[in-house]
């Protein structure tokens, strides 16, 4: 109980934060919308084919715009400090990992809330399968905070954190892109001989996994 | 200063590396002329003795570099003589599985042009093998670029562990990505025995080159570690100097 109580204050603290300042919010919006009017420039406006990259694109915007996220997220912890002090405390370090976690997942599902009916507004891409889209956009999102946030708060005081993060985080994700796209296909009616249920199953264990993962070696790394 | 195995120059691993020269030379001889031509592949065929030893042991040095991140974290880090050996032995497994993925990734191509027509498909192997490398290489380049320090290594070896869960994930969609794919070459395995005696010739070949290679990484990393402390020891003796 004292643990989520912990949670939840730094959850709030962060949130607090961020809603005045709004430094994350805003360059992670204002970045994912560029991306997608890049998009459709990049590619020759053909309705037909708006199926086949559509689902890319929409993964390539998630993951790249929670990137601009991710480099931003202990920007605040570096500074003093902040991020030692806080571990410091009698906080066990999965409550302040997990409210990274949340928060960063929280600030993603605003973008992607802004984004993605743009995505297939632009793109012209009726989403047939509703549950499984929205499904697979939150599963995959949470994948890309779990192993994201770890990476951040690790590369915090790194070098060049802001090209060492996409290195390191990328190819671990490349299963979250390959599920999210195949259901994103499904879902605006690409014809493949597939269910999403699999598919969503799969992110499901992703995310479990990972979730361990991440939450075990966060303790044992900032402690290291 | 009393040195052991680990610390000591004069380290015994010429005999090491005498046994792979040997068994690389023996492994030529057998792929080359005791194995016969395949049938329909011809000479193409024999890169796959090369290939799948590497793959093999590109995989296994991969496991290995996990478990030191696994060791070095279940450590904490502490400074002490174990931490150096697991932490050197994930650095020197890495960058010998980037040369063996390297090879890997050319002979690949290479056969797959004569085999299937084509230089790369995403066939699952191939994709985990390409992805196994990318994991490698991030390894590496947070050992250069996140600092050598015990952050620096921390990090790295967290991505080592991270790294084993994320193959398994990366190995199971890419094989349902892909769907059934039906090239799947050497399912029945090698039927000659003659091949076999090659196959297994170049497989102990690849494992003792390996094992040269990483131990004199290791020794490597081990010798840096030694200047580090005798800097630090003659800082300390005059310092301002």
């Amino acid at each position: 109980m004292r643990t989520l109580g912990q949670f939840v204050a730094v959850l709030r603290k962060d949130l607090t934060i961020e809603f005045r300042s709004r430094d994350i919010l805003y360059p992670m919006a204002l970045f994912s919308f560029l991306l997608v009017v890049v998009f459709s420039f990049a590619f020759l406006s053909d309705p037909a084919k708006a199926r086949d990259y559509g689902p890319g694109i929409v993964w390539v915007t998630v993951l790249f715009s929670s990137t601009v996220g991710l480099n931003r997220l202990f920007d605040r912890e570096r500074e003093n400090g902040c991020l030692w002090a806080l571990l410091l405390g009698p906080v066990p370090a999965g409550a302040v990992f997990a409210a990274k976690v949340v928060g960063h997942l929280l600030f993603t599902g605003l973008m992607e809330a802004l984004t993605l009916p743009l995505v297939l507004l632009f793109f012209d891409l009726p989403v047939v399968d509703v549950p499984a889209f929205l499904a697979a956009v939150a599963l995959g999102t949470v994948g890309v905070s779990l192993v994201g946030t770890l990476f951040s708060a690790m590369l915090m005081n790194a070098r060049m954190k802001e090209v060492l993060l996409p290195l390191v985080t990328y190819p671990v994700l490349v299963p979250v892109v390959i599920a999210g796209v195949k259901v994103t296909a499904l879902a605006v009616g690409a014809p493949l001989a597939e269910e999403p249920g699999p598919w969503l199953r799969f992110l499901a264990g992703f995310d479990m996994v990972f979730g361990v993962v991440t939450l075990l070696l966060f303790e044992r790394m900032v402690r290291t | 200063m009393r040195t052991g195995w680990f610390e000591d120059v004069k380290n015994p691993v010429a005999g090491l590396a005498v046994a792979a020269a040997v068994a690389v030379v023996a492994a030529l001889v057998a792929v080359f002329f005791v194995a016969p031509r395949e049938a329909t592949l011809g000479i193409s065929q024999k890169i796959f003795y090369f290939h799948v030893a590497s793959a093999i042991h590109m995989m296994v040095l991969f496991a290995l570099c996990g478990l030191c991140g696994l060791a070095y974290l279940g450590m904490r880090g502490r400074p002490g003589r174990w931490t150096a050996v697991v932490d050197g032995l994930g650095v020197a497994a890495a960058e010998v599985g980037v040369v063996l993925g390297a090879v890997v990734l050319v002979t690949g191509p290479l056969w797959a042009r004569k085999a299937w027509g084509t230089w790369w498909t995403w066939e699952p192997r191939l994709t985990l093998s390409l992805m196994v490398f990318l994991l490698f290489l991030a390894y590496l380049a947070l050992r250069a670029f996140a600092g050598s320090d015990r952050f620096g290594r921390g990090v790295a070896s967290g991505l080592a562990v991270v790294g084993l869960p994320a193959l398994y994930f990366i190995h199971f969609a890419v094989e349902r990505w892909g769907g059934a794919h039906p090239q799947v070459v050497f399912k029945g395995g090698l039927q000659n025995p003659d091949m076999q005696v090659a196959f297994y010739a170049s497989l102990l070949a690849m494992s003792l080159v390996s094992a040269t290679l990483v131990v004199l990484r290791l020794r490597i990393e081990r010798l840096k570690g030694r200047l580090d402390a005798l800097y630090l020891a003659l800082d300390r003796r005059s310092p301002g100097a």
